[in-house]
């Protein structure tokens, strides 16, 4: 899952980055509050972790800025100022989460989880479609009752596809929601997950929809 | 230790004299005004009213004796039909006739011999004359009967008589009247002017009563404003139709709880502000931890752990600057001395040198040349300070210089005595500042944005702050020679000596 974190503390910010990493997402770190603006429109994150005391433009007029374009991509507002009206303030601008500093890194991987599960209408924390159960907080999947073992980058995309079942994702998209910033892609590297995961999961599980992408249909086709 | 006796009359007096209620207090005043006001006149108007009295008792007392001389002087032989002898002989008693009678007495005689008298005069002369009196007054003790009745026992009564005589004729008369007659005319004369102002004390005083209590009304109704306030409220007490006398009071009462308001407000914004300031180091300092605690890599771990020490490093330079800052505001002793402001300088850059040259900053303390001094002449730059605050400030300005410039950035201190004025500068090669950021510098926990630096702002405050208490000047602007940021600090200087 790939996250946008604003935060304009160099310490702070390095945890968090660290921290979620840690906790398998992917993390964009952005320390003023124009180039999270810039990043948010992008609607490439699943999440976004937001500090209200932004250079150059604070983190309620970005949160504000983004909602009124539209965006609604989930937002945590991460920040020092606890006060009541600040919460307030902060959730009616367009936050979705409101959490005061300091906070724990696993509460806030929760929390984020929490965000992106609800956002794609997901009341369970664990997805599941067909007989594939994917649980993001443990980063595991089952098929059939069974472990199947990914690497990182193919759980990544498999919960891409999960999240947006019976959707189609372009190449493009799917790699948004795989890489962070300074990952290199290989040109065929989406190509190569989709290979390995059909061989783990079964081929009809993930279809190709040729010159658009590739889907997650809620039923296996019955041929 | 008083004796408790002391203590106790002391304390008693004192409650009685100095009542705990200024109603009370006023009342006594007035009321005791008012008695004494009355004793007075009760004393003048005794005192005329008996001179009076005696005065004009005494002429009836003058005119009645003349009178008798003069019909003693007709009456040729004697005794006169009215005045026949008793039948045993002696002379007649004049009847007594009118109820005031008793207190009048008179005795005529004539060659010596009593011609007449009245029932309760005596038969010898009322005064013993002297050889040569002729006539006047005298107040005598005469024994006389103590009733109407002719056989009342005969007591010492207090007699004011008048002898006369007429020497051709050879009469003597003597009349007096009772004393104490006199004092019941007196008596009776207070009584009537008196009583009413008696009476009217009691009156004088409730409407006294009424008239304070309507007077000090407004200071009822502040007492009991004050009492109904809540213990923190500090809003301004407001008494409709005070007094000119209550406005000052009042005044004075608003002011103290403006300030008091003013003091709690910064009280509460810095806490309210050190604690958001706090948020940010030690959430830095817990993700870190926490980022460290899971990491498998070590030089991963390596790298957390280093970040956890650094905020905690940093948490700590708040911490202090909170301190110091609050200190300062609370306006902490301040004890002035002489300071060599180059030497404070040369220790401050000396204590900064390793953390510019680890930024790769060329780091420079010079000092101006005064105009007409020996070129190596360095007299010390004395101004009068507080050390430690002065190398507080130093330090600041200093390390704000070192931290916003980038790396190879110049920084510059120079310091400059002329015309009794020590002035140093802290120039920088660095970005400088925006006019608006050069405004808002020093508004407590401002940051300029963007500059990538962990700080909270706080040193500007504490430099701005220790400035002000010393009453130096602290101005910023564009550095001319290096382009970046200056900050010049002026002292005024004094001479070593002093």
């Amino acid at each position: 899952m790939r996250i946008l974190l604003a935060e304009d503390d160099p310490q702070l910010g390095d945890g968090l980055r660290a921290g979620l990493r840690q906790r398998g997402f992917l993390v964009d770190w952005v320390r003023d509050g124009e180039a999270a603006e810039r990043e948010l429109r992008s609607a490439a994150y699943a999440a976004a972790v937001l500090d209200l005391g932004l250079p150059r433009m604070d983190g309620l007029e970005v949160l504000a800025s983004v909602r009124r374009a539209r965006v609604t991509v989930p937002v945590l507002v991460l920040t020092a100022r606890d006060g009541v009206p600040d919460r307030i303030r902060g959730l009616d601008s367009g936050a979705d989460d409101y959490v005061v500093k300091p906070v724990d890194l696993d509460e806030l991987a929760a929390r984020l989880r929490a965000l992106v599960r609800r956002a794609h209408g997901q009341p369970q924390e664990g997805l599941s479609v067909q007989d594939v159960t994917l649980d993001p907080a443990a980063r595991s999947v089952q098929l059939g009752g069974e472990a199947v073992t990914l690497s990182a980058r193919e759980f990544d995309v498999l919960h891409a596809l999960m999240l947006n079942v019976g959707r189609v994702l372009s190449r493009e998209q799917i790699e948004q929601h795989v890489y962070s910033w300074g990952q290199e892609v290989e040109s065929n590297a989406i190509e190569v997950h989709i290979h390995h995961l059909r061989r783990k999961l079964g081929s009809g599980f993930i279809q190709t929809v040729r010159g658009v992408g590739y889907l997650v249909p809620r039923e296996r086709p019955s041929r | 230790m008083r004796p408790l006796s002391q203590t106790f009359s002391q304390s008693f007096s004192l409650t009685l004299l100095q009542p705990r209620s200024l109603q009370a207090r006023l009342l006594i005043l007035v009321v005791s005004v008012m008695a004494g006001v009355w004793l007075a006149t009760s004393l003048l108007t005794w005192f005329d009213a008996r001179h009076e009295i005696d005065e004009l008792l005494d002429g009836h007392l003058a005119q009645a004796a003349s009178l008798l001389v003069v019909q003693q002087g007709h009456e040729s032989a004697p005794p006169s039909a009215a005045s026949a002898l008793h039948p045993d002989g002696r002379y007649p008693d004049a009847p007594l006739l009118h109820r005031y009678s008793p207190r009048v007495a008179y005795q005529v005689f004539r060659g010596g011999q009593l011609v007449t008298r009245s029932a309760n005069a005596p038969h010898s002369p009322m005064i013993d004359l002297g050889e040569h009196f002729d006539s006047g007054f005298r107040t005598v003790t005469l024994d006389s009967p103590s009733g109407r009745a002719p056989g009342a026992p005969l007591v010492a009564t207090r007699w004011r008589v008048f002898a006369t005589r007429d020497a051709d004729k050879g009469v003597q008369v003597y009349i007096g009247e009772r004393s104490d007659s006199r004092s019941e005319i007196l008596r009776a004369v207070l009584r009537s002017t008196l009583w009413p102002m008696l009476l009217s004390l009691p009156l004088l005083a409730l409407a006294a009563w009424w008239a304070i209590y309507r007077g000090v009304a407004p200071l009822r109704r502040l007492g009991r404003q004050l009492a109904r306030r809540q213990p923190q409220a500090l809003h301004p007490v407001v008494i409709s139709n005070a007094p000119a006398e209550m406005r000052p009071m009042l005044d004075a009462l608003n002011q103290l709880f403006g300030r008091i308001r003013q003091l709690m407000e910064a009280e509460r914004r810095f806490t309210a502000d050190a604690a958001h300031e706090l948020r940010t180091p030690i959430a830095a300092i817990r993700t870190q931890a926490q980022v460290a605690l899971g990491e498998p890599d070590a030089a991963e771990r390596r790298h957390a752990l280093l970040a956890t020490l650094e905020g905690c490093d940093r948490a700590t330079r708040l911490v202090e600057q909170l301190l110091t800052l609050s200190r300062l505001e609370a306006g902490a002793d301040t004890g002035l001395e002489a300071i060599d402001l180059h030497a404070l300088a040369r220790h401050v850059v000396a204590d900064l040198a390793p953390q510019a040259l680890d930024k790769g900053q060329e780091l420079e303390l010079e000092r101006d040349q005064e105009p007409g001094a020996a070129p190596d002449a360095e007299g010390p730059a004395t101004v009068r300070g507080n050390a430690t605050l002065l190398a507080v400030l130093l330090r600041n300005l200093v390390d704000n210089a070192i931290r916003y410039s980038p790396v190879g950035a110049a920084v510059q201190i120079r310091l400059t005595v002329r015309d009794g004025e020590v002035t140093l500068r802290v120039e920088d090669s660095g970005p400088g500042l925006a006019a608006a950021d050069l405004d808002r510098l020093g508004e407590r926990f401002f940051r300029v944005l963007g500059s990538g630096q962990p700080g909270s702002g706080l040193g500007w405050s504490i430099a701005k702050r220790v400035a002000a208490v010393h009453q130096f000047s602290l101005e910023t602007g564009r550095s001319p020679r290096l382009g970046g940021l200056m900050v010049s600090l002026r002292c005024p200087s004094v001479t070593a000596s002093g």
